[in-house]
């Protein structure tokens, strides 16, 4: 009894360990949390886009048609892609605690703030990458505006060009993303 | 024993009427889902307008969606479709929702969900693996009128569908519910 009881709880320490490094390195940001300002918002939209369905467009995806080349190309490697937006009717309908489980995320596991970012798009607009050693691992946006409120997370290897070539794709909105060299030399 | 058989019978009876939420899409996911429109919002479909399935030809057809010309996005003879006309759709969307994704959440991928508060417009995408081509399940929902279309895709129209969810969807329900005779 005694020594089941020990292989069971060793057993539950090696999953409860291996769950904890898998999210480690996962760039998935969870946004449950903010489903509930759909009740709030006048105009919300929920773009999941998983590695299952990632996986079926390459598969399926030719490389002859022009159009599906370009989907194919843009999805290759990609294992998630994830938005949620809402828009409000006026001010005030959301808080910034309401972002904390998504910042907080976005406080660990490798994740960076750019700095060197700017948009065309009124409002704050902070983008965050996610690195694995020298690799970009993942992607999240934030755009925080009085009447808006957009989490863009793209999962998988993804840099600011493939970005701009998503921007008003796949679900993703126009971000209007723009990388400002000047201002990273500076710094 | 009586009463041993009593309870067991109400036992029975309790969790097979109240696990009946959980298990509407099991079967044949169109008709669950038509049924879950029902009883959640109290409403009745209407039979596929018979002009609807009767301009169902090719896939190559030009069809006239929004306005224009357009290449036909759903396989022949691929479309189910169902129509909720003129009756009032109030309930919790997000209870709906919830409700909608669990019962589809193991066989269907959710691609996009849009929820309009201002037209009381909800919209629903789900996508499934049918070998080479892919099922796409459209659901909306407004204030008076819902649509429940299931079709077939080709892998040149999932392009599209990838590449501009929301625009697709609505052309998908906008050719299911096309009049060819209009």
């Amino acid at each position: 009894m005694k020594s089941l009881f020990k292989t069971t709880f060793i057993a539950s320490l090696l999953v409860a360990a291996s769950a904890l490094a898998a999210n480690a390195q996962d760039s998935r940001i969870q946004m449950g949390s903010l489903d509930h300002l759909a009740a709030k918002a006048s105009q919300t939209v929920d773009v999941n886009i998983d590695e299952r369905l990632m996986k079926l467009a390459v598969r399926l995806l030719s490389d002859k048609d022009e159009d599906e080349r370009e989907v194919k190309k843009l999805v290759a490697g990609l294992k998630g892609i994830y938005v949620k937006s809402f828009e409000f009717e006026a001010d005030g309908q959301y808080v910034v605690t309401d972002l904390e489980p998504i910042r907080a995320q976005l406080r660990g596991a490798g994740w960076t703030k750019m700095v060197n970012i700017t948009s065309k798009k009124e409002g704050n607009v902070e983008v965050y990458l996610q690195f694995a050693g020298e690799n970009v691992n993942g992607l999240a946006v934030l755009v925080t505006d009085d009447k808006e409120l957009t989490v863009v997370n793209i999962v998988g290897p993804v840099d600011l060009d493939k970005l701009a070539q998503l921007e008003g794709q796949m679900g993703i909105p126009e971000l209007g993303i723009e990388k400002t060299k000047k201002k990273n030399d500076e710094q | 024993m009586k009463t041993i058989a009593t309870k067991i019978f109400i036992a029975v009876f309790v969790t097979c009427f109240t696990a009946a939420p959980a298990v509407y899409a099991k079967g044949d996911d169109f008709n669950s889902v038509v049924k879950m429109i029902e009883d959640f919002y109290r409403v009745k479909h209407v039979g596929i307008p018979f002009l609807a399935k009767a301009g169902m030809k090719v896939t190559t057809t030009a069809a006239r969606i929004k306005g224009g010309t357009a290449r036909r996005l759903a396989e022949a003879g691929s479309i189910k479709l169902a129509v909720f006309e003129n009756q009032a759709f109030n309930g919790d969307f997000l209870k709906f929702r919830g409700s909608l994704n669990s019962a589809l959440n193991e066989t269907w991928m959710p691609l996009i969900q849009t929820f309009s508060a201002t037209n009381a417009e909800q919209t629903y995408i789900y996508l499934r693996n049918a070998g080479d081509k892919t099922h796409v399940l459209v659901i909306t929902i407004d204030e008076r009128d819902a649509t429940v279309v299931q079709v077939t895709l080709s892998q040149k129209n999932l392009a599209l569908l990838l590449k501009d969810p929301e625009g697709t969807g609505k052309a998908i329900t906008e050719e299911a519910t096309l009049n060819d005779q209009e």
